[in-house]
């Protein structure tokens, strides 16, 4: 592998550096293959994305060492090619598009720099949007474009390729994590498109690469972009059988006697499947279709020139397969745990502690019955553990154990901090009765403070109380009242005993400035050294700040 | 009498080792191009000075079987009955390499080696229970029998403050269910059935010593005990005094924590092994 130590260099970048970035990007893609695999719900779940990207990158890298030239534009060419030839799947032929465009956007040169780099990417984004008939949104699309874009607004401040791919890959992951918003059938099934991510992950290496950071990579792995919005739960439905048949993925690559026309055989085949791409220039064209019918899709190419590298799978089969591997990863556990929670840092606390479906609520904005019990329907195990988080959905949650076809136990956490340290106290060898009581008792060891604006003028036992004013809250006790939430938290920490205390976690709010809640943490460092303070975005409405005390 | 051999993931104190006439073979840490045999050429002071200040992360290698077969021929020299325990073929290669080692030998002898599924103190009780009756002049079977028995009780907790090293390192099993915590945790992992198990994720140093304490403690029959540390002595000290009303104190192991397996669980980890009896 070439390395590069130098960081922060500009242009010229050469067709050996050309190749160095995607090579460095095809090992970071091999090591996040599987993860992608599992991502994979769209177009068909087949659970192979991420291994087609792969196969697709390692096709283009081996043209782009045979190519005649080391020069940019001869690289480019070659990887071109090479992606045309070996692409495989939807992402893998969208994937194809970008080389082409960047194939396109190098053609004639020796060097680049990185405003070429940007204007080729731009290139190979539109070029994937022409070659289909119906673009989808939320997906490797979207990431394409929105990377594309920020590398060329990037431009316009430097020229520098390192800080351009910065911006591109930051993007990119931006893209990736907003695809649910975008996909219905992604929000459903709770992941980002695997696409996306996997030209995410290709582009962070190409980044790698620029940093010089090759050497450290090997201890490293790609990490699965999470979502920008709460997701309900991963991937239940698709352990149900599916009744409609998906057909035959049918793939190769033709090369025409006389000249192609990529357009032409677009609009030809457009009503014979799904999933259409069509690919390539006069001389080679790259089809990609779902048919049930792949011999008239061959016989038909066969008319206008040989093909090669012709394969077709039967994707009901690669359907099962894609069932069993999830089978075989998601459950850690045979119980499962649904939390209300809601606020995207939240939501991203209780995944990373292996919750198993989040339902989005909290003060305020309580869910029905109805929401919770689909929840805990839709989790693959037959136990389920419900951690209300709040005093007010407590008793709509004690509501789903007779109502559900599963066992179901409520452990009653009254607030956020409760609900993480029951999930942290969840013993994986333990079963359904001893969880719950475990967890509950964990639940209890923890201090919560709560800070709000009052919604409305009060009097509370000795403290009066402003509408706006900010008011704090220990266990769901008012004890504080002040003009300021980051007054009123600090009043209430100093109020509690931390003799016996670690650990001190403030998750702010949605609406909440960061460096005003440092401000605080410094405070508390300062006051307490021998705590442990994290800080977290929580990005939970209504609460400027919830603090949990361990 | 029977010879032991065992690698030096079983930490076993190089003191008691030599009063036990055990042969410890060193595995091997590599910081990029510089390779080293763990407490031979690179003490554990040492390596958890450079797993913190070196910006290159170690990784680590098994010896090779040739360096087995040299360790048995050259006990073959004084005995007719070796009996090599390592650590679980399910964490490294050393096993394999071991059995091959076996099948190089020079010498003629009889060699049993034996998959601890087990490592650091855990594989090291087992071990020294093993020199001890063979001491008292038990044969290889007699030897190798009361090791299978003790495998299922040999148990391993380790607590450690970050998730960094594992992240970067490896093969932690279902362990993998405590990466990618957003909160910063206290991760204890056991070894079960060769493989590291989470068994829980307390917030809070002390908490988790506490928890280690705990755990330690709902064993009533214990044989043996060791503490396990890596650059933390007087918490191991500590830790060791508070068990003292269970297990007596001058009985108890204080070792360090292998290289090999430190540079997945980083310079502050903090165990409990023990042997039911």
């Amino acid at each position: 592998m070439e390395t590069r130590e130098r960081v922060g260099r500009t242009a010229p970048w050469s067709g050996q550096e050309l190749r160095g970035m995607f090579t460095t990007a095809t090992s970071w893609l091999e090591k996040s293959a599987p993860d992608i695999d599992t991502l994979n719900v769209f177009p068909v779940p087949d659970g192979d994305c991420g291994t087609n990207m792969l196969l697709t990158m390692r096709s283009t890298m081996e043209e782009a060492y045979r190519a005649s030239d080391r020069n940019a534009s001869a690289v480019a060419q070659a990887m071109a090619r090479g992606a045309l030839m070996g692409a495989r799947g939807n992402s893998g032929v969208i994937l194809s598009q970008i080389f082409r465009g960047l194939a396109r956007g190098l053609e004639g040169r020796k060097s680049f720099s990185g405003n070429d780099f940007a204007t080729a990417l731009a290139e190979g984004a539109i070029l994937a949007y022409k070659a289909l008939t119906r673009p989808v949104e939320g997906t490797i699309l979207t990431v394409a474009r929105e990377a594309s874009f920020a590398a060329q607004s990037a431009c316009a401040q430097s020229d520098d390729l390192l800080s351009i791919m910065e911006a591109t890959v930051k993007a990119a992951r931006d893209s990736v994590a907003n695809t649910p918003a975008l996909l219905p059938v992604l929000r459903q099934a709770g992941v980002v498109d695997a696409g996306g991510q996997g030209l995410y992950v290709v582009l962070e290496g190409v980044l790698q690469y620029l940093k010089g950071e090759v050497g450290e990579m090997q201890y490293r792995r790609p990490q699965v972009v999470p979502s920008s919005m709460p997701l309900v739960s991963k991937l239940p439905q698709l352990a149900a059988e599916r009744e409609e048949p998906y057909g035959y993925c049918t793939e190769f690559v033709l090369e025409g006697r006389k000249r192609l026309n990529p357009d032409r055989i677009r609009k030809r085949l457009d009503n014979k499947g799904q999933c259409l791409i069509v690919v390539g220039d006069e001389s080679l064209v790259h089809i990609h279709i779902h048919t049930f019918d792949p011999g008239k899709i061959i016989q038909y190419a066969t008319s206008l020139g040989t093909v090669h590298q012709t394969k077709v799978q039967n994707m009901d089969d690669q359907h099962k397969d894609y069932i069993e591997m999830i089978k075989a990863q998601v459950p850690v556990a045979d119980i499962a745990t649904v939390a209300v929670v809601s606020g995207e840092g939240l939501t991203q606390v209780f995944r990373s502690l292996g919750v198993t479906a989040i339902v989005p609520g909290g003060q305020t904005m309580n869910p029905s019955t109805r929401e919770l019990l689909q929840a805990v329907e839709s989790v693959p195990q037959d136990k389920v553990i419900i951690l209300p988080n709040n005093k007010n959905i407590i008793l709509t949650a004690r509501q789903a154990p007779r109502l559900a076809s599963k066992k179901v136990k409520v452990v009653p956490t009254e607030t956020i901090p409760q609900g993480v340290t029951a999930l942290l106290s969840f013993n994986y060898d333990a079963d359904l009765e001893a969880n719950a009581s475990l967890m509950g008792e964990a639940s209890l060891a923890v201090k919560t403070v709560e800070v709000t604006r009052a919604v409305r003028s009060t009097k509370i036992g000795d403290l009066k109380i402003k509408r706006k004013q900010a008011i704090g809250f220990i266990d769901g006790e008012l004890t504080s009242v002040g003009d300021s939430p980051e007054e009123v938290l600090w009043e209430v920490l100093l109020s509690l005993d931390m003799e016996g205390s670690e650990v001190i976690t403030i998750y702010y709010g949605k609406n909440t400035r960061r460096s005003r809640a440092e401000e605080i943490v410094d405070r508390v460092r300062q006051q307490y050294p021998h705590l442990e303070v994290e800080l977290i975005c929580g990005g939970q409405p209504h609460y400027h700040y919830i603090a949990s005390v361990e | 009498m029977v010879k032991l051999v065992t690698d030096s993931a079983s930490d076993i104190p190089a003191k008691v080792a030599k009063e036990l006439g055990i042969t410890i073979v060193p595995l091997y840490v590599r910081f990029g191009s510089e390779v080293y045999r763990v407490r031979v050429e690179l003490s554990t002071e040492e390596f958890y000075r450079k797993l913190t200040t070196s910006r290159t992360f170690p990784t680590t290698a098994s010896p090779g079987p040739g360096e087995f077969a040299e360790v048995y021929d050259k006990l073959a020299e004084e005995t007719e009955e070796i009996l090599s325990i390592h650590v679980s073929s399910k964490l490294t290669v050393v096993y394999e390499t071991a059995l091959r080692g076996k099948e190089q030998m020079k010498r003629k002898c009889r060699v049993e080696v034996i998959d601890s599924l087990s490592g650091v103190m855990g594989l090291g009780l087992i071990v020294i229970a093993a020199a001890e009756e063979a001491q008292k002049g038990a044969n290889l079977n007699q030897v190798a029998d009361m090791v299978r028995e003790a495998i299922p009780k040999a148990h391993v907790y380790m607590c450690f403050d970050t998730l960094e090293y594992l992240r970067r390192g490896g093969r932690i099993g279902r362990g993998q269910a405590l990466l990618g915590s957003a909160l910063r945790i206290n991760p204890i992992l056991d070894i079960k059935d060769g493989e590291a198990h989470p068994v829980g994720r307390p917030r809070g140093r002390a908490k988790a010593i506490e928890r280690l304490y705990g755990l330690a403690r709902s064993f009533t029959n214990i044989r043996d005990l060791a503490i396990e540390h890596a650059t933390t002595p007087d918490e191991a000290e500590a830790l060791a005094q508070r068990l003292d009303p269970i297990f007596p104190r001058e009985r108890i192991y204080i070792s360090t924590v292998d290289p090999v397996v430190g540079a997945h669980v980083g310079p502050h980890v903090i165990g409990v092994a023990l042997l039911e009896g």
